[in-house]
């Protein structure tokens, strides 16, 4: 699979299409092809969008979308590298986990959403526990893989070096396994993001998710738009994020 | 998407036969564990543990479960969202190989398609729901929509991805015979990328029917996501949990199926 910094051919040429389907919204926009209450032009939505941030509006359903993700991911990598370790190392974990992960893990995950507003009551542990449930079984699967797919040379030299268990993992497993995990971890990434905005939209007060789908449903469609344009920034900048703490994490990756 | 790839070959790798004592010899704690669970869950319902309606015994899913199967609601509801998730599919594959193969090959089109298709792929799908609505309704045609939508990614990049590491010696070999166009993309760029392509189905066979679900939680009226939500606000847990058996059931039985597919059609697939 080509490296994301594979040059593609295009360079520059990235924004041209962008701009011109751009143009082409906003012509259409003005020359009243475009139902104007339904879709809205291009600089009115960035018009509505620079009221949302000169307003300070936009900060409180961030922070809340922003927090319940973090939180929410943070735990389910946590969670998914332990075991996911746990189970590659150890035959007798396997065999006791294993049963269960493949029994929860092709659960639908926004069918998870109603049960686990019933059992746990609607609020942020239960839209924290959705992301952590959805995220944590890519980076589970993944960091398996990429213990189980380890070099055993490798393995067997710390071995015969007499490493203890936890020298061993912590300095020799999960370094060598890092390129694997983060590969889950993107996975994910975008899993947890969908699972936040859809609890949200289900069930919040607050929020991004909360947001669209009260504009839309009370018909301010220019603010949805405004929103969804956050997000979608938002969703760009945390793959981004990802990407540069990748490259520092393992600067080699992709190149054996 | 490496990870993706990854979990492919890992699952195949659990795919393969084996003996059913050796399978059962290292999995036996695990089994029990599952039996140990669902027992706390039984009995800590009938002993009144955990005195809650939304706490129903596991015997009393079983049943809900089960009496389904002589026509209930569920079966129907699950049915209405494979359809829709099943049209979803097939045209993101459709859109996803075509584009895929157009893509890597021209760089035109690379250059006016690619950077638009960049721009939609980080959106969060329950975002795309809303705008939607105004344009498509509630009905069939959104939630396909979106479907597609959702599927054509892992499908369109691996495809994309596919062709763009055949090896091009390949094609240049192709070329010194004179192969015409169409044929080296029958006989020589297709039968490369197709374990890609693969791995791009099968992630989009499990992605389909969670946003099929979801489409129909947010914009619902019917379909197993909407029955989901319907049976919370009823306060029907038995009726919710069954809902959610059979969606699991479905999931795994559909990721068994294409492996087995897969298994039997590209041979080659997971050995270069």
């Amino acid at each position: 699979m080509p490296r994301s910094s594979e040059p593609d051919g295009i360079g520059y040429w990235a924004g041209v299409s962008p701009a011109i389907v751009l143009c082409i919204w906003e012509l259409a926009g003005r020359l009243g092809w475009t139902n104007p209450i339904l879709l809205p032009n291009p600089t009115q939505i960035v018009a509505a969008l620079a009221a949302l941030v000169a307003s300070g509006g936009i900060l409180t359903p961030l922070v809340h979308t922003v927090g319940l993700f973090v939180v929410g991911f943070t735990l389910a990598a946590v969670i998914g590298t332990g075991i996911g370790i746990a189970m590659a190392t150890s035959r007798r974990l396997y065999g006791l986990l294993e049963p269960l992960v493949e029994m929860l893990r092709p659960i639908p995950k926004p069918a998870l959403v109603p049960v686990l507003f019933l059992f746990l009551g609607i609020g942020k542990a239960t839209m924290i526990a959705l992301v952590v449930l959805a995220g944590m079984f890519p980076v589970l699967i993944s960091t398996y893989q990429g213990v189980r797919g380890l070099d055993p040379v490798l393995l067997e030299t710390a071995r015969t070096f007499q490493i203890s268990r936890s020298r061993m993992i912590a300095s020799i497993i999960l370094p060598a396994s890092l390129p694997m995990i983060l590969a889950g971890m993107r996975v994910a990434l975008g899993l947890g993001l969908v699972l936040v905005i859809l609890a949200e939209m289900l069930a919040a007060q607050e929020g991004i998710g909360f947001r669209i789908l009260d504009l839309e449903r009370s018909f301010q469609i220019r603010d949805m738009f405004a929103w969804i344009v956050v997000l979608v920034l938002l969703g760009a900048a945390m793959m981004k994020v990802f990407d540069v703490a990748e490259r520092n994490l393992v600067p080699w990756r992709g190149r054996s | 998407m490496s990870a993706v790839d990854r979990l492919n070959v890992s699952d195949r790798e659990r795919s393969e036969p084996r003996s059913s004592r050796e399978w059962l010899g290292g999995r036996a704690s695990g089994v029990l564990l599952i039996v140990a669970l669902l027992s706390l869950w039984e009995l800590s319902s009938r002993l009144g543990w955990v005195v809650s309606a939304y706490w129903p015994p596991v015997s009393q899913i079983l049943a809900a479960a089960f009496a389904q199967l002589m026509g209930g609601e569920i079966l129907l509801s699950l049915a209405a969202t494979m359809r829709r998730a099943a049209i979803g599919y097939a045209a993101a594959s459709a859109a996803g190989i075509v584009l895929g193969i157009v893509l890597a090959r021209s760089r035109l089109l690379r250059c006016g398609l690619l950077p638009l298709i960049e721009i939609v792929r980080p959106m969060p799908t329950p975002a795309i729901i809303p705008p939607l609505i105004l344009f498509l309704g509630v009905d069939d045609a959104l939630k396909i929509f979106i479907v597609a939508l959702a599927s054509f990614f892992p499908i369109f990049t691996t495809t994309y991805a596919g062709v763009a590491a055949v090896d091009d010696t390949l094609i240049q070999t192709a070329r010194t015979f004179r192969t015409s166009w169409a044929r080296t993309l029958y006989a020589v760029v297709l039968p490369a990328v197709v374990p890609a392509i693969a791995a791009g189905l099968r992630t989009a066979t499990g992605l389909c029917i969670v946003v099929a679900v979801l489409s129909e939680m947010i914009a619902g009226s019917s379909g197993i996501g909407y029955y989901l939500i319907e049976t919370q606000y009823a306060m029907r847990p038995d009726l919710m949990y069954a809902a959610v058996l059979y969606l699991a059931l479905t999931g795994y039985a559909l990721n068994r199926v294409f492996l087995a597919i897969e298994m039997r059609a590209i041979p080659w697939m997971g050995k270069s």
